[in-house]
């Protein structure tokens, strides 16, 4: 009982002389409609109402997505571009003084060509992110490799999303987070959600979720915590961190021995059946019991569960993706819908949470090492020539693949890489291993950030771009459905704040290559451009214009052509994107976490996500609500591993790893396995649980093991806490 | 057609939107009239939302001396009027939810007024429109009686009420201030 159609009926809420400007969140890949409140005197963004006739939302906001209007006019937003003379400074807030754009174009040009002119094109990166368009993101792979012509361009994505989409990719052959829209979610029978915080990371899923229950559907949880998502399962698989391959192998494995599989849709529509069977068989509910440390019963039951659900819909997030075997735990989790043919009809299917706003569509158009738009590859000549027929260039003029985000630092310790652009990202809080992260930036002879706030990243600039807020421009993003929906500009850009892709056309000019950008004036020409780069290509957007967005409350790709509507269900003629038309069930051998549990660091350490913050903290943390709610991280300490330690509730403890150590309160709850502690990452300098996670990285994704490391906690001496003060 | 605030408790997420929300409704000065609780913090993650109930015949009313809170035709028990609140606070000790709240600075009480500019017009309040867990609803009289009859299909019930499992009617009697007003001084 959902309602869909009353709020449809919902008339807006008019004030006084104001506006209304529908658009979309700036935060997570929910993309939750909201309509924006302008006060039509001053022209600026004054507040927040529901916007009703979201077909996926319908009004509901998390309280990010509450105050997210609060990020536009605050007091903190960057107004002017910042220089910084003196790079002894770097790692701080000190020195900077405001410049004008012409200044600081004129000293980037300088510093970019005199780094490239000494050390060769490849000595400058760009590393970019994915809250921001489509457009954005499109013309952020095309700036790098056109204007700025390295090969050393990648994005944040990486700690994200890639080992879905590696993984999509390889039992696929395409990577759409979902194979399904979320208006289906609460019409499944069974929901098998593995690894996702949903409550408190996509909290505008969870009226579809409980519905599934409320019409007596099943929900089944797999995480390390009793998360306010997984109190109410009917089953909670609370597995030990890192172990999930074994339980998607144990979850297999029982569905065949059980008689569940679907054997007509196993031999017509897949490959590998055999080999991968011959994996999973030793996974017996005792053997996984074992590893996981999750009860024979639960995993019994679980897979009985989804087998008899007429209906059923996988899902899973960061928890089984950040992981050094994160591509193979999607690939194993997805063998549950190809061995039981649950995929590929209404009801029935795959997704992945996708975090990032535009974490979808970002990953699609070139932003990636090794991807050009349309989710082509840049090592496939084919797909070079297409993309080089749209910007003008040679295809020997296209740049060598280039490597992941976190590789990117190690590049820079090295000084092959000697200067940085860094975009919408914030990774000086946000990736793994922060020692090596923060020494890497230092170690750069120039670097740009263009952001709305001085971040943490910023501090390591020598030169700071205004970038305007998500409300201040306009285009598209694809939310986690696939569904591609359109960002509304609601005031102008504050102060002298530029929107990035202007930032890039400029930029470009200034670097001689104005012949290939000079004549993207708006953001809808940028978007034109890109949907000619990605036609052909996997992500195929080229039907999917803003006014059939309009139209359609959004457009699901692919979408080919003007007629198209486009592809709210993935698979439905049953033809997987591989040549043969087959999904692949891959055969995948368990191996462990990078760093087991040992004498010396006993604990698990896993992070994550709290409902009041957004990544890095760079946005939320500015905002008084949040804030408020959860001003700093802490570590969450079971009671009896607290006792066995002589803590409390709210002490302040050491935890430390192999890499470093922090200082944080300790929160008792009984809601984690008692071998592992779980802190929140949004935070930075000193706060940073970044500073202890582990940079093993996935070796197809190249995610880094974000949600598992071997920790020990100390009490904190008097001593070792002044130390962190 | 009137509408109710229906409270799921189960639902609760305690992400705490609906006191963002409260913020925005446009009547309630940027301020949260609200509650969420942690229930057994230490323990789980269960929370609850306390709202105001808009009791049928409201302590915090009931024990205004001036007069001050109004109570509309459809039901709701507003905040205090600005010209008539004396600022006495016998409101906020009389509520048995210990809803409303005082403005030392303004010498006023505020509450939830079931955002009374919007509900009056069919607009769900700020809290149910945002709940992202359903926790909140803003439902119809059948939407209820749907509700109720899910209640009876229960093998074991929650309520001392069984035939009305969603009435908040109490066994407790509450006082409101002023008990002592008529007590004789003993000298």
């Amino acid at each position: 009982m959902l309602k869909d159609e009353f709020f449809r009926t919902i008339a807006n809420k008019q004030h006084p002389n104001e506006a209304l400007v529908p658009t979309h969140c700036s935060y997570c890949g929910m993309q939750c409609g909201m309509n924006l409140r302008v006060d039509k005197s001053t022209n600026k963004i004054i507040g927040v109402e529901p916007r009703y006739d979201w077909p996926v939302t319908l009004g509901k906001m998390c309280p990010k997505g509450v105050t997210a209007y609060q990020q536009t006019n605050h007091d903190d937003r960057l107004l002017r571009p910042l220089i910084r003379d003196n790079p002894q400074l770097k790692g701080t807030k000190d020195g900077f003084r405001e410049a004008s754009w012409e200044e600081a174009y004129e000293l980037i040009v300088r510093k970019f060509q005199g780094l490239q002119s000494q050390y060769g094109k490849d000595s400058l990166s760009v590393f970019s992110g994915v809250s921001m368009t489509n457009e954005k993101c499109y013309l952020t792979g095309k700036f790098a490799r056109v204007a700025l012509q390295t090969r050393y361009i990648d994005y944040n994505g990486r700690f994200c999303m890639s080992s879905a989409a590696a993984g999509f990719m390889r039992t696929f052959g395409v990577d759409r987070g979902s194979t399904l829209p979320w208006t289906d979610l609460h019409q499944t029978d069974c929901l098998f959600i593995a690894g996702s915080n949903t409550a408190e990371c996509h909290p505008t899923s969870m009226f579809r979720v409980w519905e599934v229950q409320n019409r007596g559907g099943y929900l089944i949880v797999a995480d390390p915590r009793e998360t306010p998502l997984a109190r109410r399962a009917d089953i909670h698989l609370d597995l030990r961190p890192g172990t999930d391959l074994a339980l998607a192998n144990c979850m297999v494995n029982l569905l065949i021995q059980n008689g569940y599989a679907d054997k007509e849709f196993v031999s017509a529509h897949t490959n590998g059946f055999d080999e991968m069977a011959e994996v999973v068989k030793a996974f017996t509910p005792e053997y996984t019991s074992e590893i996981t440390g999750v009860a024979v019963e639960k995993l019994i039951r679980a897979a009985e569960i989804y087998g008899k659900a007429p209906e059923a819909i996988v899902m899973f997030a960061r928890g089984i993706e950040q992981q050094q075997k994160g591509t193979d735990n999607v690939s194993g989790y997805t063998n549950m819908c190809l061995v039981t043919g649950k995929i590929g009809r209404p009801k029935s299917g795959v997704a992945t949470f996708t975090g990032q706003g535009n974490g979808q569509g970002g990953r699609e158009h070139g932003q990636k090492a090794d991807a050009l738009p349309g989710y082509r590859k840049i090592t496939n000549p084919k797909h070079v020539e297409e993309v080089c027929k749209v910007w003008g260039i040679k295809p020997e003029e296209m740049p060598q693949p280039g490597v992941s985000a976190y590789e990117m630092f190690e590049l820079m310790l090295n000084k092959t890489i000697r200067g940085m652009y860094l975009l919408c990202s914030n990774p000086a809080v946000s990736a793994p291993n922060q020692h090596t992260v923060r020494a890497a930036l230092k170690e750069l002879d120039f670097m740009v950030c263009s952001d709305l706030y001085l971040s943490e990243s910023c501090e390591f600039a020598d030169v700071v771009l205004p970038t305007t807020s998500w409300s201040e421009d306009e285009g598209t993003v694809t939310n986690l459905e696939g569904r591609i929906i359109k960002i509304n500009k609601a005031q102008e850009p504050l102060g002298e704040s530029k929107p990035d892709w202007q930032i890039h056309v400029e930029l470009a000019e200034r670097l001689g290559r104005g012949q290939y950008f000079s004549h993207l004036k708006t953001a809808r020409e940028v978007a034109d451009e890109f949907r000619l780069a990605s036609k052909g290509g996997y992500a195929d957007y080229y039907g999917a214009t803003w006014d059939k967005i309009d139209k359609q409350d959004g457009v699901f790709w692919p979408c080919k052509s003007e007629e198209d509507p486009g592809t709210p269900y993935m698979f439905l003629d049953k033809k997987f994107y591989h040549g043969d038309g087959k999904a692949l069930l891959c055969a995948l051998p368990y191996r462990p976490p990078a760093e087991e549990p040992c004498g010396e660091y006993p604990l698990r350490l896993t992070t994550g996500r709290v409902v009041y913050h957004y990544l890095s903290g760079n946005q939320t943390r500015r905002i008084p609500f949040l804030n408020d709610m959860c001003p700093e991280p802490y570590v969450e300490v079971h009671p009896e591993t607290a006792e066995q330690y002589g803590i409390e509730h709210e002490e302040v403890v050491r935890l430390y790893t192999r890499r470093g150590e922090v200082f944080y309160k300790v929160k008792l709850t009984q809601a984690i396995r008692p071998d592992t502690v779980f802190v929140p990452y949004h935070f930075g300098h000193d706060l940073s649980i970044n500073l202890l996670t582990i940079a093993a990285l996935d070796p197809i994704s190249r995610m880094p093991e974000f949600k598992v490391c071997a920790a020990q906690i100390d009490k904190a001496t008097e001593k070792s806490s002044r130390r962190s003060q | 057609m009137k509408q109710y605030l229906y409270i799921e408790m189960d639902n609760c997420i305690g992400c705490r939107s609906c006191l963002a929300a409260c913020t925005q409704c446009g009547g309630h000065d940027q301020r949260n009239r609200n509650y969420v609780y942690d229930v057994n913090p230490l323990v789980d993650r269960q929370t609850i939302p306390l709202m105001c109930l808009h009791c049928v015949n409201p302590a915090c009313a009931r024990s205004c001396p001036a007069q001050a809170i109004q109570i509309t035709a459809e039901g709701a028990v507003l905040s205090a009027l600005v010209e008539k609140c004396i600022g006495c606070q016998n409101c906020t000790i009389a509520c048995p939810y210990g809803i409303p709240k005082f403005d030392e600075a303004q010498n006023l009480m505020y509450k939830c007024d079931l955002c009374y500019d919007r509900t009056k017009e069919g607009i769900p309040p700020m809290c149910a429109s945002v709940c992202p867990t359903n926790t909140l609803q803003w439902v119809t009289e059948d939407e209820l009686s749907m509700k109720k009859e899910q209640h009876r299909l229960g093998k074991w019930m929650s309520s001392r009420e069984p035939f009305d499992p969603l009435e908040g009617e109490t066994n407790v009697k509450i006082s409101l201030p002023g008990i002592l007003q008529g007590k004789q001084k003993l000298f």
